[in-house]
C-alpha cells in the first residue's frame, strides 16, 4: 500500500506523514513549499513560478500521483490544497472526503451538520482522496529518507494571474500547538474587557482563541483564534470557556479536551452541560477575582 | 377559516428574528430604556429593512401591507425581544399623516422619517385636565387671518416622543376653549417653533420611548399646517383609532408571550424540593392558563385584524381586543413572575420589564375603562339597536 | 454579465434532534439556506447590481428542497431567477456528482460568465463543490474570496488564505467560492419578500440533466456524537467560596 502526502505548513507534514506510516508501507510526500525532510520515503517537490496562483502546481502533482499509483492521498486541509486536490480527485472521477477526524477499518470519520451528527464514509474510487484534520492520527513521529525530487513544473492551460501576495502578519496565536486554550465569547460586551481574559490566559500560561462572532461580526480576533466547525478543532488538556453560550458549533472545537470549565452569568447556559467545572457571573464582577487569586 | 401564515408571512418574521439576533440584546435594550430613545441606527435599520414602510400608502414610498401582517411583525418583535420596541408607532404616525395630511405634508413628514427611522411627529392631544374625555380640553387655536397665521395656546401632556420626534401633531379647540364648543383643528407645527418648550415625565415602564409635557406659549404657526379639516380635528384622528388599538394589543400579546416563554424555559430547568419547576402541579396550571390566555389573545387579535383588512367595522372588537389583551397580558406577565419567585423581581431577569411594560398597555390609547365606555354602546347597538 | 449562485437547501440544524439510540432525526427541521450560502448569495447579488448583471441563482438537491417559501426565500435576496434541479437521487450525493449536477444546469442556464459559491455547506462543509464544478465546466476557480471586482473580460478577487493573502485576477468565465467575511446577507423587507412570489422559476429534471454520475463516496452510517462526560458541577460566582472552589478545580488542571 502506499500513500501520498500532500501538505503546506510542515506541522501538518510531520503529522500527516507520521499518520500515513500508520495506515500504508510507502509513504510519498509531494509539496509546493518548501520540503520537511526525514519524514517520507521519498519528497516530490514541485516548483510553481512566480505571478500565477500556486493552484497551477495541479497538473504536475497530478502526473505524480498517476505515476506513484497510491491507493490513498492524504492532504492538509488549506484552502489551495482543497482546490489542487479536488481538481485531482475530479480529474480521477473521485470525490474528496475532507477533514477527516478518524480513520479505522478503510473508513473515515468526519463532522455532520458542524459536528452535530458524525459521519463515515468510504471512498468508493481507486484512490481515496482524503483531507485530514489536525490531531487525527494522535501523537504520530514520522520517519523517512532525505530524497528529493524535483518534478518539473508543467504549466496548465488555464492559469490565474497573481496579481500580488502578502504574508498576513504572523499570528500571535497558536492554537494547535497549546496545551491549555482559553476562549472568549459574545459575553465580552466591550473590547477592553478582554484585557480581563488576556490576564486570565497569562495566569494560566494559555492561548485565547474565540467564538465566531468575535472574527466575524467583530474583528477582535484574527481569524486563526476561531475555534469551531470551520476553525479549529483543538486537543487541548485544559479549555476554559468565558462568556461563552455553548454553541455546538463551537464546542465541537474542544469537545476533545480533557478537563473543561466554562465561566457565564447565565446559570441556564448550555456549556454548562458541556463542562466539567461552571462558575455563574458577570465576566467584570469575577474575572478580576479570579486573576487576582491566580496571581 | 385559515390560521396558517403566508409564505411571505413567514419569511418576513424569520429576516424580522434576524434584524432582531443583529441589532438588539440586553444591554443595548437596558440602554434604551435608560436613555429614553432607541439609538438612532437602529431605528434607521428597521426602516432600512423595510418593516418601518409597512402599512404606509405606497405612493408615498410604503409598503402594502394588511393589519394581519403588521400584527405579526409587532407580536414577534416584542416577542423576541421582551422589550417595548417603539418602532411600529413610527409607522402608525406616517399612516396618520398620509391619511389626513396634504402630499406636501406628507413628504415632509416621510422625509424626516426616512432620514432618521425615527417617528417624524408626536401627539400633542392628552392635556392634564383632559384625556379621553377629549371636549375637556382647553388648548386653543386662534386663527389669524390677516397674518395668516394661527396662534397656539396650552399644555398637553403624556406626549410620547416629543423629544425625538421633529414635528408636534396639534390638538386644540378653535378659538374657543369652553366646554360646549366642539371644533377642534390639527396642526403638524416643528418642534422648535418658538414659544414650545417641553418637561419630561417619568414613566414607570416602557422608557425606550420618551415622554413629555409639552408647553405651547402663544406658538405662531402658518395657518398651512393645518392638517385635514378644520374643525374636524378629533373626529379625523379618531378613525385611526381602531388601527392604532390593534397593534397596541400586539404589543400587548408579544410581551405576554415572552413572559410565558421566559417561565417555561425556567419551570423546565429549575429544581425545587427534588422535582423540576413544572412537575408541581401549581406551576403546571399556572403555565397552563398562562397559554389559554396566550392562544386566547392570539385568537382575538388576528380575527380583528382579519375584519379591518376585510372592511368589517372593528369599533366595538378593536375595543374589546384592547381590553382584553391589556389586562390579560399584565395577568400573564405576573404569573411569569411569580413562577420566577423573588429572582423574577430582581433586575436579574427580563420579566420585571416585561410586566412592568405590559402594565402600561391599560394605558396607552385609552384606558381598559374607556374601552368599556366604548364597548358598552357598541354592544347595545349590535344586539338592541331597536332600543336606542 | 451573467452570475450564477450556487445555493444548498437543507435542514435548519438548530431543529436536528438526537434520538436516545444516537439517530438524527431531521423531522422537524424545515428547509433553511445553508448559512454561508446566504453570504454567496449576498456577494453575487451586490456584484450584479453594481454591474447590472444577471443573477440566477441554482439549487439542485433532494425532493423536500423545493417548497414555495424556499423559493421566495432565494428570490427575495436580490436573485432575478431561480433554476431548481429537485429529485430524491441527490439526497446524499457526493461533491462529484453534486458538481457535475450543477455544471450541467449551468450550462443549460446558458451564457454564465461568473458561478459563485459559498464557503462550504452547513452539513459537509467540503468545499469540494465549487472545484468538482469548474473542473467539469473546465474554468478555472479560487477560493477563499472576500472582495470580488468585475474587471472587463476577468473578475478581480481578494483572497485570504491561512496566512497568506493574495489578490488574483481571473479571465472569464470562472468558478469562485466566497468566504463568509464576503458580505453580510441582506435583511429581506416585505417589498422583496411580495417581489419574490413573482420572479421566474425553472425546473429542471434528472433527465434534462443527463442523469446522475455514479457515486464516488459511500455514506455508511450518521449518527449522533457520543459527548464526553463531564462532571457538570456549578459554582456560584456571587459568593467568595464559589469563586475559590473554582479556582482550586483551575490550579488542579494546571
Amino acid at each position: 500500500m502506499k500513500a501520498i502526502v500532500i501538505t503546506e505548513s510542515e506541522a501538518a507534514a510531520r503529522e500527516l506523514c507520521g499518520g500515513a506510516r500508520s495506515l500504508v508501507d510507502e509513504v510519498v510526500y509531494l509539496t509546493f513549499c518548501e520540503s520537511v525532510a526525514g519524514i517520507a520515503d521519498k519528497c516530490v517537490r514541485v516548483s510553481v513560478p512566480e505571478g500565477i496562483a500556486k493552484e497551477a502546481a495541479v497538473d504536475t502533482m497530478w502526473e505524480v500521483v498517476k505515476a506513484e499509483d497510491p491507493q490513498i492521498v492524504l492532504f492538509e486541509p488549506t484552502r489551495r490544497l482543497k482546490i489542487v486536490v479536488g481538481r485531482m480527485a475530479a480529474r480521477d472521477g473521485a470525490s474528496v472526503i475532507t477533514d477527516v477526524m478518524a480513520f479505522c477499518d478503510g473508513s473515515t470519520q468526519s463532522m455532520y451538520f458542524g459536528g452535530v451528527g458524525l459521519r463515515t464514509c468510504k471512498s468508493l474510487t481507486a484512490i481515496s482522496f482524503c483531507s485530514v484534520s489536525a490531531g487525527a492520527f494522535g501523537e504520530v513521529s514520522p520517519s523517512g529518507t532525505d530524497v528529493v525530487e524535483e518534478a518539473a513544473f508543467a504549466a496548465p492551460a488555464q492559469t490565474v494571474e497573481l496579481v500580488s501576495r502578502e504574508k498576513l502578519p504572523p499570528a500571535d496565536v497558536d492554537l494547535t500547538a497549546a496545551k491549555r486554550i482559553v476562549a472568549a465569547g459574545r459575553g465580552f460586551g466591550k473590547e477592553e474587557d478582554l484585557s480581563l481574559a488576556r490576564e486570565f490566559c497569562k495566569a494560566v500560561g494559555g492561548e485565547l482563541g474565540c467564538t465566531r462572532p468575535l472574527t466575524e461580526s467583530e474583528t477582535w480576533f484574527p481569524r486563526e483564534a476561531y475555534i469551531g466547525v470551520s476553525g479549529l478543532m483543538l486537543t487541548p488538556d485544559m479549555y476554559v470557556g468565558i462568556g461563552i453560550s455553548g454553541q455546538m458549533q463551537h464546542m465541537v472545537g474542544v469537545d476533545r479536551a480533557r478537563v473543561s470549565f466554562a465561566i457565564n452569568k447565565d446559570e441556564h447556559a448550555p456549556i454548562f452541560q458541556k463542562v466539567d467545572y461552571g462558575l455563574v457571573g458577570d465576566i467584570v464582577d469575577v474575572m478580576p477575582k479570579i486573576n487576582a487569586k491566580l496571581a | 377559516m385559515d390560521f396558517k401564515l403566508t409564505d411571505e408571512q413567514e419569511l418576513m418574521l424569520e429576516n424580522l428574528r434576524e434584524f432582531c439576533d443583529r441589532w438588539v440584546d440586553e444591554e443595548r435594550i437596558q440602554k434604551w430604556y435608560d436613555e429614553r430613545r432607541v439609538d438612532p441606527e437602529t431605528c434607521k435599520a428597521y426602516l432600512e429593512a423595510g418593516f418601518g414602510y409597512m402599512f404606509i400608502p405606497e405612493e408615498y414610498g410604503g409598503i402594502p401591507s394588511d393589519a394581519q401582517t403588521l400584527a405579526l411583525v409587532v407580536e414577534e418583535l416584542m416577542r423576541c425581544t421582551g422589550a417595548t420596541m417603539p418602532f411600529m408607532s413610527y409607522g402608525l404616525a406616517m399612516y396618520d399623516l398620509a391619511t389626513f395630511g396634504t402630499p406636501e405634508q406628507v413628504e415632509k413628514g416621510m422625509k424626516s422619517y426616512q432620514e432618521t427611522g425615527q417617528q417624524c411627529f408626536s401627539l400633542a392631544l392628552s392635556e392634564p385636565g383632559a384625556g379621553s374625555d377629549n371636549r375637556s380640553m382647553t388648548a386653543t387655536i386662534h386663527w389669524d387671518d390677516e397674518n395668516g397665521t394661527a396662534v397656539l395656546n396650552g399644555t398637553k401632556t403624556m406626549v410620547s416622543h416629543a423629544e425625538t420626534a421633529p414635528y408636534i401633531m396639534f390638538i386644540g379647540k378653535d378659538e374657543d376653549p369652553s366646554h360646549d364648543n366642539k371644533s377642534m383643528s390639527m396642526l403638524l407645527v416643528e418642534k422648535d417653533t418658538p414659544g414650545i418648550t417641553m418637561a419630561p415625565l417619568h414613566k414607570i415602564g416602557q422608557t425606550s420611548t420618551n415622554f413629555d409635557e409639552v408647553y405651547f406659549d402663544n406658538v405662531v404657526v402658518p395657518q398651512s399646517t393645518l392638517l385635514g379639516e378644520k374643525g374636524k380635528g378629533f373626529l379625523q384622528l379618531m378613525e385611526n383609532f381602531e388601527i392604532e388599538r390593534i397593534m397596541l394589543s400586539a404589543h400587548s400579546l408579544g410581551l405576554a408571550q415572552a413572559a410565558l416563554e421566559e417561565a417555561t424555559r425556567y419551570a423546565a430547568q429549575r429544581e425545587t424540593f427534588g422535582k423540576k419547576l413544572y412537575q408541581h402541579q401549581l406551576i403546571a396550571e399556572k403555565l397552563t392558563d398562562m397559554e389559554i390566555k396566550c392562544q386566547n389573545m392570539r385568537n382575538m387579535l388576528y380575527k380583528t385584524a382579519w375584519e379591518f383588512d376585510n372592511g368589517i367595522p372593528v369599533r366595538l372588537d378593536s375595543a374589546l381586543c384592547k381590553r382584553y389583551l391589556s389586562t390579560t397580558a399584565t395577568e400573564v406577565a405576573s404569573e411569569a413572575m411569580q413562577i420566577f419567585g423573588g429572582i423574577g423581581y430582581t433586575t436579574e431577569s427580563k420579566i420585571g420589564r416585561i410586566w412592568i411594560d405590559a402594565r402600561g398597555d391599560s394605558f396607552a390609547g385609552g384606558t381598559e375603562e374607556i374601552m368599556v365606555h366604548i364597548a358598552g354602546r357598541q354592544i347595545v347597538k349590535k344586539y338592541a339597536s331597536d332600543l336606542l | 454579465m451573467k452570475i450564477a449562485v450556487m445555493v444548498k437547501v437543507l435542514p435548519d440544524d438548530q431543529d436536528i434532534v438526537a434520538t436516545d439510540d444516537g439517530q438524527l432525526d431531521f423531522s422537524r427541521a424545515k428547509n433553511t439556506i445553508s448559512t454561508y450560502d446566504l453570504n454567496a448569495i449576498e456577494a453575487a447579488a451586490q456584484l450584479a447590481e453594481a454591474e447590472g448583471a444577471e443573477l440566477v441563482a441554482v439549487v439542485a438537491g433532494p425532493k423536500r428542497v423545493d417548497d414555495s417559501k424556499t423559493r421566495k426565500n432565494i428570490l427575495s435576496r436580490g436573485v432575478d431567477s431561480l433554476c431548481i434541479l429537485a429529485d430524491d437521487s441527490l439526497d446524499l450525493a457526493d461533491s462529484r456528482q453534486t458538481g457535475r449536477m450543477l455544471a450541467k444546469i449551468v450550462e443549460k442556464v446558458g451564457d454564465v460568465d461568473l458561478v459563485v459559491c459559498g464557503d462550504g455547506s452547513a452539513d459537509l462543509y467540503a468545499q469540494q463543490v465549487d472545484v468538482q464544478l469548474a473542473e467539469a465546466l473546465g474554468w478555472v476557480n479560487t477560493n477563499a474570496v472576500v472582495s470580488l471586482k468585475a474587471d472587463g473580460a476577468a473578475v478581480s478577487v481578494e483572497r485570504v488564505l491561512e496566512d497568506e493573502k493574495e489578490v488574483v485576477k481571473m479571465p472569464l468565465p470562472a468558478v469562485v467560492a466566497v468566504s463568509p467575511d464576503i458580505a453580510l446577507p441582506r435583511i429581506a423587507g416585505m417589498k422583496d419578500i411580495l417581489a419574490a412570489g413573482k420572479k421566474p422559476v425553472v425546473t429542471y429534471s434528472l433527465e434534462d440533466a443527463g442523469g446522475l454520475e455514479d457515486a464516488t463516496v459511500e455514506t455508511l452510517e450518521i449518527k449522533a456524537p457520543q459527548p464526553t462526560a463531564r462532571k457538570k458541577m456549578l459554582f456560584d460566582g456571587s459568593s467568595d467560596e464559589g469563586i475559590d472552589e473554582f479556582v482550586k478545580a483551575l490550579k488542579e488542571a494546571m
